[in-house]
């Protein structure tokens, strides 16, 4: 819970990671990847208030004190999911796998929610463990990177014939969250791997099934995201990077890519995402519940968010997808409930 | 001036293909060296190791290809830094081989289709900036659109095999059809749309380079 003049606000943080990616995890040969990747991220990070940058040594890997402070006391997150991202060509023992993870919900029970993962070119192997995962976490959803590299392949895409069994997998199991995160490589290495058209394709299959959170709004392709998510009912766009590397950063587009994203996807749609341990949620809950549209001509034309929308993207649509139960005194009011819905909710032919 | 004013001038006509921008002015261009004798090097960085490899392969190629066309230059080295395929993408470049010969096996063409297709975004997106600046876009032609937007519009038109000519309407989808009055509102949201987010991309690139390369602002090669 968030609390802010006076008023409290339920945050459901649907991106955390507690990764390990410190010198000892690095893959033997793989140590420019493995130290790329983390300095990368830590790059990102400098797009966040100075105030809240940390030491490269820190970063490679905090505590779980430091997780604890940053995310429940500071960043008053009421629930959090895990998106466990593997990449174990170069960390020994994953980046952020499940077990490292699920180390975390035992201390903080009902506050976390770890999701698993899936790779279809693991084949039955991989259905196994998906099965196994969901048997030991009693997974909601799945995360799933298509940039990962495996056995001299660049990556894979949602509409791969072996990606299939995978995702029956996952309405059979109940896993109905599926996260996409799409990066840089993927083969044929000729296409654009941020390319979202497999996404489409897959959303169309299995509506009313499973709902697909395309993560970092599809950034770099935030084009192709709004003409797709707006099709879409089962689509939904995750803010992580679109508030940590805009709001701060680069005012003005955040703005304008609130207001696109408002008005092709719409605030039922929209997921707050801290992506901590790039960000730390406190700033970004506050900053977002300060954020107004500038009320400049050249954003005339974007919808408005008020406090009702807010509340929806902190904390209540991810409630929702995750069957996660708000208080009532932090539920919305009958006054926000019946608003109106927003008038950027609209369908392209 | 000098001939190493002259490669850079030729540097600037080298466009990201992703985000439309020059490299130079994006800041990729981190070092160029020339000798008295012609001998060009450059080296080219990139806002995170991971960037996508086939814009980083199109970038560097077409690099060595700018420099070669400098009179007075003997050799060009043109070298990719800190990316992660970085190796392959040098060794193809210095060979003067294309993409499918960086990555054996990963490719199933060239990049044509791949530049073409942002090329058709770059299109649209410049076109959403020019829409506001004439009063009817639907019956507005080449001729009625001026300045660096329109410039860029007809050299993407030309490399898309698009009528470019003054007499040509204004504004045409990414594939080259003229917009219509009826399709026009559509039009213009998905237009600036698609320019947010090139520029969005731009400005998150610039401030990734920055914290990667701290001195880029000082060492940025200006034109």
């Amino acid at each position: 819970m968030y609390e802010k003049d006076g008023r409290q606000y339920f945050v459901f943080d649907s991106h955390l990671h507690f990764w390990d990616a410190s010198p000892a995890n690095w893959v033997a040969g793989q140590e420019e990847y493995a130290k790329g990747w983390i300095e990368c991220f830590h790059a990102y990070q400098s797009l966040g208030p100075p105030a809240t940058h940390w030491s490269l040594e820190k970063f490679q890997k905090y505590s779980i004190d430091d997780f604890e402070k940053d995310v429940f006391v500071d960043g008053g997150v009421d629930v959090g999911v895990f998106q466990s991202t593997y990449l174990k060509q170069w960390y020994t023992n994953g980046f952020n796998d499940i077990e490292h993870n699920a180390d975390l919900l035992e201390r903080f029970p009902g506050k976390l929610i770890v999701n698993g993962r899936f790779d279809p070119r693991e084949g039955q192997a991989g259905l196994e463990q998906l099965e196994a995962d969901n048997e030991r976490y009693d997974l909601k959803g799945v995360k799933l990177y298509t940039a990962e590299w495996r056995n001299g392949s660049r990556g894979w895409k949602l509409t791969d014939d072996d990606a299939r069994p995978f995702f029956d997998k996952c309405v059979e199991l109940g896993i109905k969250n599926v996260h996409v995160h799409k990066g840089p490589t993927i083969w044929p290495l000729d296409k654009d791997s941020f390319d979202v058209s497999d996404v489409d394709h897959v959303a169309t299959d299995y509506n009313g099934e499973l709902n697909f959170i395309v993560e970092h709004v599809g950034l770099p392709r935030i084009e192709d995201f709004c003409f797709m998510a707006t099709q879409e009912p089962n689509v939904y766009a995750g803010l992580a990077v679109v508030i940590g590397g805009l709001m701060h950063a680069r005012p003005n587009f955040f703005a304008k890519v609130m207001g696109e994203l408002l008005f092709w996807v719409s605030e039922d749609k929209m997921l707050f995402g801290s992506d901590y341990a790039i960000w730390e949620p406190k700033w970004q809950v506050e900053g977002f519940l300060d954020w107004e549209m500038p009320d400049l001509p050249e954003y005339s034309d974007y919808p408005r968010l008020d406090e009702g929308g807010k509340r929806k993207i902190l904390g209540l649509n991810g409630a929702k997808l995750y069957d996660v139960e708000v208080p009532d005194s932090l539920a919305p009011t009958e006054a926000e409930a019946e608003a109106a819905l927003p008038e950027g909710a609209v369908g392209v032919e | 001036m000098t001939l190493r004013r002259r490669v850079l001038g030729e540097l600037g006509t080298v466009y990201d293909p992703e985000l439309d921008e020059p490299i130079t002015a994006l800041g990729f261009v981190g070092c160029c060296e020339v000798s008295a004798e012609g001998d060009v090097s450059v080296r080219l960085r990139l806002p995170t190791p991971q960037c996508a490899p086939n814009f980083a392969f199109l970038m560097a190629a077409d690099a060595q290809a700018a420099i070669h066309r400098v009179p007075g230059v003997r050799s060009a080295r043109v070298e990719l830094e800190d990316h992660y395929t970085g190796r392959e993408i040098n060794s193809a470049v210095a060979r003067g081989e294309g993409f499918a010969a960086a990555f054996p096996g990963e490719t199933r063409a060239e990049l044509d289709e791949l530049r073409a297709l942002f090329r058709r975004k770059a299109l649209v997106a410049r076109e959403g900036r020019l829409l506001g600046s004439v009063p009817d876009p639907s019956s507005a032609r080449m001729r009625d659109l001026s300045g660096p937007d329109a410039a860029r519009c007809r050299v993407l038109r030309r490399a898309l095999g698009i009528d470019a000519s003054d007499d040509a309407p204004a504004f045409v989808r990414g594939d080259g059809t003229p917009v219509r009055t009826d399709e026009l509102g559509r039009f213009t949201r998905m237009a600036r749309l698609t320019a947010l987010s090139l520029e969005t991309n731009g400005g998150m690139c610039r401030d990734l380079l920055r914290a990667r390369y701290p001195e880029t602002e000082r060492e940025e090669v200006a034109v």
